[in-house]
């Protein structure tokens, strides 16, 4: 193979791999977009051997209510829907109603630490797929 | 003078073999074809849901690179192997691996209580048209598979047990995570990059690998080859 064939096939290969990046970067951007919800905030407030508290506003669609799953110890432990009175979000301009907490009932928890985590269940645009998306930051708290 | 002419000589005609910016060339080639079949099996199916056409980009990325590195090293079609007049030597290379194959394949198959059934390959559709379907996959797979990753291995390890053993290798990990269908197109793999090497005929080895196939689906439990699913499609 002379030289200028050489380059030629040099470039190709080099098109090829920039193409193949973008190509890998617009559907890893599609697929954040499509698997997350961006208006969604939370807070989980508290954890003890009995209850976890917070709430969940989706902003993008304030009236809805958010489906909520809790985790303990990486373990899923219990559904629930953020449909609790909180007239605090409502105040704080978070919400466009007072209905917004979830209270969780935690499960028999055996002394010791242990770490809760609430995610929002998220269904994508089509429905074909159902992701989880932390809400707040993860709890952690002892039982004696 | 003359001695330092001929070596001269001989290092240019040795240069396809020796030159290490050549045989970077090939395997950055090789890697590049073997990357967009990646991205196919394991990215976009993945995340591209019910849009199955976006996986046509990276295969025509592919074509193109493969056709394109093709016309630049001047490789004719005979050299390709897309000739006539060596089918029936390829075709007798290719039919006591084929032979021995099909009986292994039964006698696993009866050894898991499977009874053969020539229908079983795609109950929907005649078998003829079936196979006629498996021979031009075949070609497909067998085009890219030894007129272009075979010949670029030769250029990396020369022609032998080495390049054979790369394709084979590289034919294999495409099936991945199918443990039946990995060692069964690895074994394939070792036939077809074998007999390409001896006598290049991408017809026989098309007719070879939409055979085999039908011995495949036909002889081994379906709980083994999960469909002949591989990539991320093999959890679907």
């Amino acid at each position: 193979m002379d030289n200028k064939a050489r380059a030629r096939l040099i470039h190709l290969l080099i098109s090829k791999s920039m193409a193949e990046a973008l190509l890998i970067s617009a559907v890893a951007v599609g697929f954040y977009f499509a698997t997350t919800n961006q208006n969604l905030r939370g807070v989980l407030d508290n954890a003890d051997r009995t209850w976890v508290t917070g709430w969940a506003v989706d902003e993008g669609h304030p009236g809805s209510r958010v489906e909520v799953q809790l985790f303990v110890d990486d373990a899923f432990a219990v559904a629930g829907t953020a449909n609790q009175y909180r007239p605090d979000v409502h105040e704080a301009k978070r919400a466009d109603d007072d209905w917004h907490g979830f209270a969780l009932r935690m499960p028999t928890l055996h002394p010791g630490d242990h770490v809760a985590r609430v995610y929002a269940v998220h269904p994508n645009g089509n429905g074909t797929r159902r992701t989880l998306q932390l809400i707040g930051k993860p709890f952690n708290f002892r039982v004696e | 003078m003359s001695t330092e002419t001929d070596r001269e000589r001989l290092a240019a005609h040795y240069t396809d073999f020796t030159n290490p910016s050549e045989r970077s060339l090939a395997g950055w080639e090789i890697a590049s074809v073997f990357s967009s079949a990646l991205i196919a099996e394991w990215i976009l199916s993945a995340a591209a849901g019910r849009t199955k056409l976006i996986v046509l980009i990276p295969v025509s990325l592919a074509f193109m690179l493969v056709i394109g590195s093709q016309m630049l090293r001047r490789e004719g079609l005979r050299d390709l192997g897309l000739r006539f007049d060596n089918f029936f030597s390829a075709m007798k290379l290719l039919a006591l691996p084929m032979i021995v194959v099909t009986l292994v394949c039964i006698a696993l198959g009866w050894m898991s209580g499977t009874r053969p059934d020539i229908f079983r390959w795609h109950t929907a559709r005649p078998i003829v048209f079936q196979l006629l379907l498996g021979f031009a996959w075949g070609f497909v797979q067998q085009y890219v598979l030894q007129s272009f990753i075979n010949r670029r291995a030769q250029i990396v390890w020369q022609r032998g047990l080495g390049s054979v053993l790369l394709t084979a290798a590289i034919f294999a990990l495409l099936h991945f995570p199918n443990p039946w269908l990995m060692m069964m197109t690895f074994i394939g793999g070792l036939v077809w990059a074998f007999v390409y090497q001896r006598t290049p005929n991408l017809f026989a080895l098309a007719v070879s690998h939409s055979v085999m196939t039908w011995v495949l689906v036909s002889t081994l439990p379906d709980s083994a080859l999960n469909h002949l699913r591989f990539g991320f499609k093999y959890f679907a």
